[in-house]
């Protein structure tokens, strides 16, 4: 079914263009409106798409098309590859879409507001632009290859987004490591395509998924005894990691955060860093063909969803406590569709992208009103003096702690229930994976709650500890920043009614969620009714216990639980605080070796082999050869030529000559006689003609070079032999003088 | 040796040899250098022409593209640059060793006509549909002589290093030699109207004597 | 002249090899005459090049006549270096014209011994 999917992409990429080539002569209200405009036509287009014309294919398993051209075709018969430019909605894409298109204009309308004062006001919104373009090329795209585009575009945007402000060093650097360690899991992407393509035959999504059977060429082995698709899964997940963050691709995220709050907002919240949940769900079919991937996938996350909340508990700016909590929630939704719960992964990602951006949006308002400062240990009582921010943050706050009602608790129970019921392992053996994985999700959830709520409690409760001079420019933002604010904490509050689990009330059709995305990807997973209310009330006591907790320490500023803490465990402390120093490692693992090898070839290689041995070393070479040249040269080119010609000329003359003996043999019997004109050697492998002219009127022309000849009369005759090469044309003769009797 | 071809095939082919032919000779006996230049582009296109009646579609346009349109413009822009009509076209010098050689390529000519005339002539195979087309030739070049086609983009940075580096001025070098070669002349003409500083080497004498020239 | 009907297609023709081959010398002989005889640098230059095209068309017809692109692919490299050469070729000459003043060849003699 053909539709015109390509607009949803190719507004902003025109947006974009615009901007780069106008914007910077624009008023700024021009530019917002392009800007805003082309993401929110593409709004209204998905939206269309999804909602009217999607459902009529649905139903049947069809999903909305659009191919734009043929991108390349080569090869034939069984390694044959086409490649189109093409695009494909289904239920999957198309709740993406919706997500990236609607977050992201409400975001362009929000950084109307953030980036008023800044100078390069055009160039953001075009980045922007760019990356929901290249965003929406990776979603939307019916095939490996078209995803890797948008794939690598977002990570540029998010380099060039990151690293916006690129006159201070350190926002270049963050934005380099960002790219970077997207780079390496690219790699791993690249790899698993490549073995994909080698042993399933196609890189289009719908024919991978169709030929993912147990019986297809991917579930031979291929290396320590597992099967091609374990492999091809695991190099795509390395990919995964590094564009959503996971261990041990995830230390680019918090250094992301040196780029400006919306751009945190979308890229590294909502929409970029899902991308390779998006992926894992997309080719869930060759992940069902591989548990033991799966069940690394899914300890990944939960180990990852651990690790960084644990960071969070320790980090004093509103950002990187964000930053770190999307590396866990990212976590979660890696152990949901790990567990092969990826309507539960997914609808955690719509929910996630909700309250992630609107707990961004508030740090960007907070950091507003303290003067540009994310600093929270000199924050406090802000709840006051940001009505509007204070209430959206506490909307999204309890979504992400899982508080019954709102999205996050939908969202985060279905995880942690599939994780615990799922059966996904048992013939692999593996079942202890699924309870493991649920018990860290569990104790993640505990530190989500804690964390976050130490958040909260500092950052908008208790006293002020921020100094007068900021204190006296604390406001509330501008209308245009908390629109945006007011309708995300509305979709967090209330987003997660799509996924009820309805079975548990017996009216399954109140899953909408899993309803949509079930001709897509099939596989749904059953959860007794027992453990899903269990997990109910558990996730729940969990997420009321960690708020409890964070009161007990951090309720109206710094209590002293906190200060005990931090005065009996100071190493640990700090070692959290300085997240493990995971960069650090990386640095003495990684970098200085990478460096120290560069250094050795600077000074070996560079100076040494090719400077002096190459470079110089040819120079005097030729240097040398001239020398003896130039001894035989006479230093008027045109007459080498000449000679040339000359040689040349006197060459073919005696080349083409006919061998001929030095003197003809003739043995004379009697009145005849036996001429030989054969040279002596080898004979000659020419073409050649003899001419016999006996002198009495009778010549012979034959191949051979013998003739034999009987004189009528006797006499003195003289015997010529002409010998022609064919081929030259060229002859020479010879005389004989002959008497017969 | 019969040929096989039609009329207009065979006329075809005499008009361009003699375009050809009375192009190249034209090109050499010109004193004008613009107009040899002008009459070998003119020789170029016909020769493009005629690789198009061998088939060879895709060198022709590579004929007119690269040849007359790159090459000869590059001639014309040194024309311009050394723009002298000269007096006798003919070089000189060896004059004897250049007219031997001439001979001895007159000699080559009709030696390999002759070889050609004794030869059998073939049949003229038709070429396939997409002989000498842009596809064929570039998956030729593209597969089995990939090599070669990247050593060419090599030799081709070689030739514009090598042109910029051989063409670059060295008026700083000139102006620092000529500056030198003035102080020299200077010193000397100090030294010959007053010999006797050359003995005292006194100081301000010198610059006295300077001052002077 | 026999009048029978080519079997060429059309945009080919059947002309034999060897008229093609005569052509190639003849251009090769006036190319070289040129080098050897004229003073003038720059038709000098010219001769060569057309020396290189006169390589060029025997290619070509041999290629045509045992319907073998190689010979395509052959002729386009020479193409290539004949641009290369081209270049420094003239390169060469403008540098000798800035030192020499002239590009006559008789007094480019520095050389000789």
């Amino acid at each position: 079914m053909l539709f015109n999917l390509r607009l949803i992409p190719l507004m902003p990429f025109i947006g974009a263009a615009l901007l780069m080539l106008f914007g910077r002569r624009w008023k700024r209200d021009t530019v917002v409106l392009v800007a805003a405009g082309a993401v929110l036509a593409s709004c209204f287009v998905a939206f269309d798409a999804f909602f009217t014309r999607l459902p009529e294919v649905a139903e049947t398993g069809g999903a909305l098309t659009d191919v734009v051209w043929t991108w390349f075709s080569v090869g034939s018969g069984d390694t044959a590859l086409k490649v189109d430019l093409a695009f494909r909605m289904d239920a999957l894409s198309g709740l993406l879409c919706l997500i990236i298109t609607f977050i992201g204009f409400l975001i362009h309308v929000y950084s109307a507001g953030y980036m008023a004062h800044e100078a390069d006001y055009a160039r953001f919104f075009a980045y922007l632009n760019l990356f929901c373009g290249a965003m929406l090329v990776l979603v939307l795209g019916d095939s490996l290859p078209v995803m890797f585009v948008g794939w690598e575009g977002v990570g540029l945007c998010s380099y060039l987004l990151i690293g916006f402000w690129y006159t201070d060093n350190a926002n270049a650097d963050a934005g380099k490591k960002a790219f970077i360690t997207n780079r390496v899991g690219d790699f791993g992407f690249l790899l698993g395509m490549f073995l994909l393509f080698q042993y399933g035959g196609s890189l289009n999504f719908a024919e991978i998924t169709a030929g993912a059977t147990p019986s297809s060429a991917l579930m031979q082995p291929f290396w320590l005894g597992q099967p091609v698709v374990f492999w091809a899964a695991l190099l795509l997940f390395v990919g995964a990691c590094g564009k959503s963050a996971q261990i041990p691709l995830y230390v680019w995220l918090p250094d992301a955060m040196a780029g400006p709050t919306p751009v945190s907002a979308l890229i590294h919240a909502a929409t970029m860093v899902t991308a390779g949940v998006y992926m894992v769900a997309r080719l869930h079919a060759v992940y069902l063909l591989s548990p033991l991937a799966m069940a690394i996938v899914a300890l990944v996350g939960a180990a990852t969803a651990v690790f960084a909340a644990i960071i969070g508990f320790a980090q004093n700016d509103f950002k990187k406590v964000l930053a770190y909590s999307t590396v866990s929630q990212l976590g979660f939704m890696f152990a949901g569709v790990g567990t092969g719960n990826f309507d539960g992964g997914i609808f955690h990602l719509f929910t996630h992208a909700f309250f992630k951006a609107g707990l961004f949006l508030c740090a960007g308002s907070v950091m507003h009103a303290m003067s540009g400062s994310g600093d929270i240990t000199r924050m406090g009582g802000l709840g006051k003096k940001l009505p509007w921010t204070h209430g959206v943050f506490v909307v999204c706050w309890l979504a992400i702690c899982g508080i019954p009602i709102f999205s996050g608790f939908f969202s985060k129970d279905a995880i942690i229930a599939g994780a615990f019921a799922t059966d996904l392992y048992r013939e692999a053996g593996l079942a202890w994976v699924g309870k493991l994985v649920s018990f860290m999700l569990m104790a993640a959830a505990l530190g989500t709650a804690f964390y976050m709520s130490r958040l909260y409690f500092l950052v908008f409760t208790g006293p002020s500890r921020a100094d007068a001079e900021t204190q006296k420019h604390i406001h509330e933002s501008p209308g245009v920043m908390v629109g945006p604010l007011v309708l995300l904490a509305i979709g967090a509050a209330l987003g997660g009614f799509i996924g009820i689990p309805g079975a548990l009330v017996d009216h399954p059709e109140l899953n909408l969620i899993g309803h949509l995305f079930e001709p897509v990807l099939g596989h749904e997973l059953e959860i007794p009714h027992g453990i899903e209310i269990a997990f109910i009330v558990i996730s729940t006591a969990i997420a009321a216990s960690g708020i409890m907790l964070a009161w007990a320490f951090y309720g109206r500023g710094y209590r002293e639980p906190a200060h005990q803490v931090a005065f009996k465990f100071p190493r640990f402390v700090a070692l959290v605080r300085d997240k493990f120093r995971v960069d650090e490692l990386y640095d003495a693992i990684i970098i200085r070796p990478l460096r120290g090898l560069a250094r050795l070839l600077f000074q070996v290689v560079d100076r040494v082999l090719i400077d002096k041995f190459l470079v110089e070393g040819v120079g005097a070479a030729v240097d040398v050869i001239g020398r003896i040249a130039r001894f035989f040269q006479m230093g008027d080119a045109q007459r080498y030529m000449a000679v040339f010609a000359i040689g040349a000329a006197g060459l073919v003359f005696f080349a083409s000559r006919p061998p001929v003996p030095d003197d003809l043999r003739v043995t004379v019997e009697g009145m005849s006689v036996q001429v030989d004109a054969r040279r002596s050697g080898r004979p000659s492998a020419r073409e050649l003609q003899y001419s016999f002219d006996f002198d009495d009127g009778r010549e012979e022309k034959q191949t051979v070079p013998e003739a034999h000849h009987a004189y009528r009369q006797p006499g003195r005759y003289t015997i010529k032999v002409t010998v022609t090469d064919l081929r030259w044309g060229t002859s020479k003769s010879l005389k004989q003088k002959v008497e017969v009797q | 040796m019969e040929p096989a071809a039609t009329f207009w095939d065979q006329i075809t082919f005499w008009i361009l040899a003699a375009c050809v032919v009375g192009g190249a000779l034209y090109t050499m006996t010109r004193r004008n250098p613009v107009t040899a230049v002008m009459s070998l582009v003119g020789t170029f296109f016909a020769l493009a022409a005629t690789y198009a009646t061998l088939s060879a579609h895709f060198l022709a346009i590579i004929q007119i593209l690269v040849y007359a349109g790159a090459i000869m413009v590059l001639f014309i822009f040194v024309v311009m640059i050394l723009n002298r009509e000269e007096v006798a076209p003919v070089a000189l010098r060896g004059l004897g060793a250049r007219i031997l050689g001439v001979v001895a390529g007159l000699y080559l000519v009709f030696v390999f006509a002759r070889v050609i005339h004794l030869g059998t002539s073939a049949a003229v195979p038709v070429p396939s549909e997409t002989f000498g087309t842009v596809a064929s030739i570039g998956d030729l070049l593209f597969r089995d002589f990939l090599y070669p086609f990247e050593s060419i983009s090599l030799l081709l940075l070689v030739a514009i290093v090598g042109g910029v580096v051989i063409s670059r001025s060295h008026k700083k070098e000139v102006a620092a030699e000529q500056a030198a070669e003035r102080r020299k002349i200077v010193e000397q003409l100090a030294h010959a109207d007053f010999p006797a500083l050359s003995d005292a080497g006194a100081g301000d004498a010198h610059g006295g004597a300077g001052g002077h020239h | 002249m026999p009048a029978t009907p080519t079997a060429a297609r059309e945009g080919t023709t059947d002309m034999p090899t060897s008229y093609y081959l005569i052509l190639s010398f003849v251009l090769f002989l006036i190319g070289t005459s040129g080098v050897l005889l004229r003073r003038n640098a720059l038709i000098v230059l010219m001769g060569i090049e057309l020396q290189l095209n006169a390589g060029n068309l025997a290619l070509l017809a041999f290629s045509r006549q045992l319907g073998d692109q190689k010979g395509h692919a052959f002729a386009f490299v020479i193409i290539a270096l004949a641009a290369a050469e081209a270049a420094v070729g003239l390169a060469i000459l403008v540098a000798l014209f800035r030192s020499r003043q002239t590009i006559n060849l008789d007094e480019a003699s520095l050389m000789k011994r």
